[in-house]
Protein backbone atom coordinates (compact mmCIF):
# COMPACT_ATOMS: atom_id res chain seq x y z
CA UNK A 1 0.00 0.00 0.00
CA UNK A 2 1.36 3.19 -0.93
CA UNK A 3 1.79 6.44 1.68
CA UNK A 4 -1.66 7.21 3.44
CA UNK A 5 -3.16 10.40 4.83
CA UNK A 6 -4.34 10.39 8.34
CA UNK A 7 -6.67 12.52 10.15
CA UNK A 8 -5.74 12.78 14.13
CA UNK A 9 -8.34 14.25 16.13
CA UNK A 10 -7.70 15.42 19.75
CA UNK A 11 -8.54 18.52 21.98
CA UNK A 12 -4.81 17.76 23.53
CA UNK A 13 -1.94 18.55 20.99
CA UNK A 14 0.23 16.38 22.66
CA UNK A 15 -1.68 13.27 22.28
CA UNK A 16 -1.63 14.33 18.85
CA UNK A 17 2.17 13.90 18.49
CA UNK A 18 2.30 11.04 20.50
CA UNK A 19 -0.39 8.95 18.20
CA UNK A 20 1.44 10.26 15.40
CA UNK A 21 4.61 9.14 16.89
CA UNK A 22 3.21 5.75 17.12
CA UNK A 23 1.01 5.28 13.75
CA UNK A 24 5.13 6.19 12.06
CA UNK A 25 6.31 3.14 14.99
CA UNK A 26 4.00 0.59 14.15
CA UNK A 27 5.16 0.90 10.73
CA UNK A 28 2.38 2.92 8.43
CA UNK A 29 3.93 5.48 5.91
CA UNK A 30 2.18 8.45 6.50
CA UNK A 31 2.18 11.27 3.67
CA UNK A 32 0.10 13.89 5.14
CA UNK A 33 -1.20 13.69 8.62
CA UNK A 34 -4.29 16.74 9.48
CA UNK A 35 -4.74 17.64 12.96
CA UNK A 36 -8.30 18.52 14.13
CA UNK A 37 -8.82 19.12 18.48
CA UNK A 38 -12.55 19.01 17.98
CA UNK A 39 -15.44 17.03 15.92
CA UNK A 40 -16.36 20.29 14.27
CA UNK A 41 -13.23 20.99 13.43
CA UNK A 42 -12.32 17.68 12.19
CA UNK A 43 -15.67 17.29 9.87
CA UNK A 44 -14.18 20.18 8.35
CA UNK A 45 -11.18 18.54 6.98
CA UNK A 46 -13.27 15.61 6.13
CA UNK A 47 -14.67 18.02 4.04
CA UNK A 48 -11.57 19.30 1.74
CA UNK A 49 -9.02 16.22 2.09
CA UNK A 50 -8.82 13.14 1.28
CA UNK A 51 -7.73 10.37 4.13
CA UNK A 52 -7.57 6.69 4.60
CA UNK A 53 -7.88 6.85 8.47
CA UNK A 54 -9.33 8.87 10.99
CA UNK A 55 -8.12 8.30 15.05
CA UNK A 56 -9.99 10.51 17.52
CA UNK A 57 -10.52 10.56 20.89
CA UNK A 58 -13.69 10.81 22.21
CA UNK A 59 -13.63 13.53 25.41
CA UNK A 60 -13.20 16.53 23.40
CA UNK A 61 -15.10 20.24 24.13
CA UNK A 62 -17.54 21.55 21.47
CA UNK A 63 -18.28 18.20 19.76
CA UNK A 64 -17.40 15.21 21.19
CA UNK A 65 -15.65 12.02 19.24
CA UNK A 66 -18.71 10.39 19.36
CA UNK A 67 -20.75 13.11 18.06
CA UNK A 68 -18.06 13.85 15.75
CA UNK A 69 -18.52 10.20 14.61
CA UNK A 70 -21.81 10.15 13.75
CA UNK A 71 -21.95 13.66 11.89
CA UNK A 72 -18.95 12.08 9.71
CA UNK A 73 -21.52 9.03 9.04
CA UNK A 74 -24.88 10.98 8.51
CA UNK A 75 -23.10 13.20 6.20
CA UNK A 76 -21.26 10.68 4.50
CA UNK A 77 -17.62 12.17 4.88
CA UNK A 78 -15.11 9.61 3.93
CA UNK A 79 -17.55 6.70 4.04
CA UNK A 80 -14.99 4.26 3.32
CA UNK A 81 -12.72 5.34 5.58
CA UNK A 82 -11.68 3.33 9.24
CA UNK A 83 -12.41 4.91 12.37
CA UNK A 84 -10.38 4.30 15.63
CA UNK A 85 -10.99 5.81 18.89
CA UNK A 86 -8.38 6.23 21.09
CA UNK A 87 -9.96 7.54 24.95
CA UNK A 88 -9.08 6.98 28.07
CA UNK A 89 -12.86 5.66 28.75
CA UNK A 90 -12.04 2.28 28.31
CA UNK A 91 -15.61 0.44 29.60
CA UNK A 92 -17.62 -1.66 27.50
CA UNK A 93 -20.41 0.42 27.49
CA UNK A 94 -18.45 3.14 25.90
CA UNK A 95 -16.82 0.34 22.85
CA UNK A 96 -20.06 -0.61 22.21
CA UNK A 97 -21.67 3.23 21.92
CA UNK A 98 -18.38 3.72 19.68
CA UNK A 99 -18.75 0.55 17.23
CA UNK A 100 -22.63 1.39 16.95
CA UNK A 101 -21.46 5.47 16.01
CA UNK A 102 -19.67 3.77 13.16
CA UNK A 103 -16.23 3.41 14.91
CA UNK A 104 -14.04 0.00 13.45
CA UNK A 105 -11.41 -0.31 16.40
CA UNK A 106 -10.66 1.26 19.85
CA UNK A 107 -7.63 2.01 21.91
CA UNK A 108 -7.39 2.75 25.39
CA UNK A 109 -5.02 5.64 26.86
CA UNK A 110 -2.52 4.80 27.86
CA UNK A 111 -1.75 2.47 25.16
CA UNK A 112 1.59 0.84 23.48
CA UNK A 113 3.05 1.41 19.86
CA UNK A 114 2.01 -2.11 19.36
CA UNK A 115 -1.48 -2.01 20.33
CA UNK A 116 -2.14 0.67 17.74
CA UNK A 117 -0.16 -1.46 15.60
CA UNK A 118 -2.63 -4.32 16.15
CA UNK A 119 -5.96 -2.72 16.08
CA UNK A 120 -5.10 -0.06 12.74
CA UNK A 121 -2.90 -2.36 10.59
CA UNK A 122 -5.84 -4.27 10.18
CA UNK A 123 -8.07 -1.89 9.06
CA UNK A 124 -5.71 -1.30 6.24
CA UNK A 125 -5.19 -4.13 5.20
CA UNK A 126 -1.89 -4.08 6.10
CA UNK A 127 -1.79 -6.72 9.23
CA UNK B 1 -29.23 0.68 51.51
CA UNK B 2 -25.55 0.78 50.01
CA UNK B 3 -25.08 0.99 46.36
CA UNK B 4 -22.56 -0.91 44.17
CA UNK B 5 -20.20 1.98 43.47
CA UNK B 6 -19.70 2.78 47.43
CA UNK B 7 -19.54 -0.73 47.95
CA UNK B 8 -16.55 -1.31 45.52
CA UNK B 9 -15.15 1.91 46.90
CA UNK B 10 -15.93 0.64 50.65
CA UNK B 11 -13.71 -2.37 49.46
CA UNK B 12 -10.51 -0.82 50.34
CA UNK B 13 -8.05 -1.17 47.29
CA UNK B 14 -8.59 1.75 45.38
CA UNK B 15 -5.20 3.47 46.76
CA UNK B 16 -3.43 0.30 45.17
CA UNK B 17 -5.30 0.45 42.35
CA UNK B 18 -4.14 4.40 41.84
CA UNK B 19 -0.63 3.32 42.22
CA UNK B 20 -1.48 0.69 39.87
CA UNK B 21 -2.73 3.35 37.46
CA UNK B 22 -0.18 5.87 38.11
CA UNK B 23 2.61 3.26 37.30
CA UNK B 24 1.11 2.06 33.85
CA UNK B 25 0.54 5.66 32.48
CA UNK B 26 4.18 6.54 32.96
CA UNK B 27 5.72 3.27 31.94
CA UNK B 28 3.48 3.46 28.76
CA UNK B 29 3.50 6.88 27.94
CA UNK B 30 6.83 7.83 29.05
CA UNK B 31 8.97 4.98 29.27
CA UNK B 32 9.57 5.78 33.12
CA UNK B 33 8.74 4.28 36.25
CA UNK B 34 6.61 6.17 39.10
CA UNK B 35 6.44 4.48 42.14
CA UNK B 36 4.67 5.61 45.57
CA UNK B 37 7.31 6.96 47.65
CA UNK B 38 7.72 9.67 51.00
CA UNK B 39 8.23 12.56 48.59
CA UNK B 40 7.31 15.86 49.61
CA UNK B 41 6.92 18.84 47.07
CA UNK B 42 7.88 22.51 48.05
CA UNK B 43 5.29 25.25 49.15
CA UNK B 44 7.48 28.18 47.77
CA UNK B 45 8.13 27.11 44.61
CA UNK B 46 6.14 27.47 41.69
CA UNK B 47 4.13 24.38 41.17
CA UNK B 48 1.47 23.19 38.52
CA UNK B 49 -1.59 21.42 39.67
CA UNK B 50 -3.90 19.47 37.10
CA UNK B 51 -7.47 18.80 37.71
CA UNK B 52 -9.45 16.44 36.58
CA UNK B 53 -13.63 16.10 37.46
CA UNK B 54 -15.50 13.18 38.01
CA UNK B 55 -19.51 13.53 37.39
CA UNK B 56 -21.75 10.63 37.81
CA UNK B 57 -21.57 7.36 39.70
CA UNK B 58 -19.57 9.42 41.47
CA UNK B 59 -18.53 13.05 42.00
CA UNK B 60 -15.13 14.66 42.47
CA UNK B 61 -11.60 15.38 40.99
CA UNK B 62 -8.29 13.78 40.48
CA UNK B 63 -5.44 15.81 40.90
CA UNK B 64 -1.76 15.73 39.80
CA UNK B 65 0.54 18.46 41.88
CA UNK B 66 4.32 18.75 40.92
CA UNK B 67 7.05 21.26 40.69
CA UNK B 68 8.17 23.40 37.21
CA UNK B 69 11.26 20.57 36.97
CA UNK B 70 8.62 18.01 37.06
CA UNK B 71 6.35 18.92 34.65
CA UNK B 72 8.97 20.08 32.26
CA UNK B 73 10.88 17.02 32.27
CA UNK B 74 7.28 14.78 32.23
CA UNK B 75 6.63 16.58 29.19
CA UNK B 76 9.94 16.19 27.69
CA UNK B 77 9.36 12.12 28.16
CA UNK B 78 5.99 12.38 26.58
CA UNK B 79 6.62 14.57 23.06
CA UNK B 80 10.67 13.77 22.60
CA UNK B 81 11.61 17.34 22.95
CA UNK B 82 12.99 19.30 25.59
CA UNK B 83 10.44 22.44 26.51
CA UNK B 84 12.19 25.86 28.20
CA UNK B 85 9.63 26.89 30.18
CA UNK B 86 6.03 26.03 31.35
CA UNK B 87 4.62 26.47 28.25
CA UNK B 88 1.19 25.57 26.75
CA UNK B 89 2.22 22.14 25.14
CA UNK B 90 3.80 21.38 29.51
CA UNK B 91 0.45 22.30 30.57
CA UNK B 92 -1.48 19.92 27.97
CA UNK B 93 0.94 17.02 28.65
CA UNK B 94 0.65 17.42 32.70
CA UNK B 95 -3.22 17.74 32.35
CA UNK B 96 -3.39 14.68 29.57
CA UNK B 97 -1.22 12.48 32.23
CA UNK B 98 -4.06 13.46 34.97
CA UNK B 99 -6.30 12.71 32.32
CA UNK B 100 -5.26 9.39 31.53
CA UNK B 101 -4.64 8.17 35.16
CA UNK B 102 -7.64 9.11 36.43
CA UNK B 103 -9.43 7.38 33.30
CA UNK B 104 -7.43 4.01 34.47
CA UNK B 105 -8.38 4.49 37.96
CA UNK B 106 -12.05 4.36 37.51
CA UNK B 107 -11.51 1.81 34.70
CA UNK B 108 -10.12 -0.79 37.56
CA UNK B 109 -13.87 -0.50 39.42
CA UNK B 110 -16.57 -1.64 36.54
CA UNK B 111 -18.94 0.81 38.16
CA UNK B 112 -17.16 3.83 37.63
CA UNK B 113 -15.94 2.86 34.59
CA UNK B 114 -19.08 2.84 32.86
CA UNK B 115 -20.65 5.39 35.16
CA UNK B 116 -18.28 7.82 36.33
CA UNK B 117 -17.02 10.62 33.20
CA UNK B 118 -14.59 12.94 33.10
CA UNK B 119 -13.72 16.41 32.08
CA UNK B 120 -11.35 17.49 30.26
CA UNK B 121 -8.40 18.50 31.94
CA UNK B 122 -7.79 22.10 34.15
CA UNK B 123 -4.39 23.39 34.91
CA UNK B 124 -3.88 25.12 37.76
CA UNK B 125 0.33 27.05 38.49
CA UNK B 126 1.72 29.53 41.12
CA UNK B 127 2.57 28.82 44.69
CA UNK B 128 1.68 28.29 48.21
CA UNK B 129 -1.70 27.14 47.54
CA UNK B 130 -4.03 24.48 48.43
CA UNK B 131 -7.06 23.23 46.57
CA UNK B 132 -10.60 22.22 48.52
CA UNK B 133 -13.50 20.83 48.29
CA UNK B 134 -16.21 20.89 50.75
CA UNK B 135 -17.10 17.61 53.22
CA UNK B 136 -15.62 15.17 50.71
CA UNK B 137 -16.67 11.82 51.15
CA UNK B 138 -13.07 10.22 51.20
CA UNK B 139 -10.01 11.27 49.44
CA UNK B 140 -6.86 9.43 48.54
CA UNK B 141 -3.51 11.23 48.58
CA UNK B 142 -0.58 9.46 47.47
CA UNK B 143 2.96 10.55 46.66
CA UNK B 144 5.46 9.58 44.04
CA UNK B 145 8.78 9.45 42.81
CA UNK B 146 9.36 9.84 39.24
CA UNK B 147 13.07 9.91 38.48
CA UNK B 148 14.49 12.59 41.02
CA UNK B 149 11.18 14.29 41.23
CA UNK B 150 8.09 14.26 43.36
CA UNK B 151 4.78 13.79 42.02
CA UNK B 152 1.66 14.21 44.37
CA UNK B 153 -1.60 12.74 42.85
CA UNK B 154 -5.31 13.13 44.73
CA UNK B 155 -8.79 11.45 44.45
CA UNK B 156 -11.30 13.74 46.03
CA UNK B 157 -14.99 12.21 46.47
CA UNK B 158 -17.59 14.62 47.19
CA UNK B 159 -20.76 12.25 46.79
CA UNK B 160 -20.53 8.83 45.89
CA UNK B 161 -24.32 6.76 44.62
Amino acid sequence: MSNINALIVDDSSVMRKIVERALRQAGLSLDKVYEASSGAEALEVLKSEQVQLVLSDINMPMMDGLEFLRQMRAQELAPDVPVVMITTEGSEEHVKAAIAAGAQGYIRKPFTPEQVKDRVLPLLDLA
Amino acid sequence: MSTPARELLQEGAHAQDLDSAVEEVFRLMMGAACTAADARLSDDKETITAVIGLAGAMSGACTLRCGLDTALRMAECMVGTSPAELDDMVKDAIGEVCNMIAGAWKGKHPVLASGCMLSTPAVVTGTNYRLHMQQPEFRIDRSYKFEDHAVHISIVCESIQ
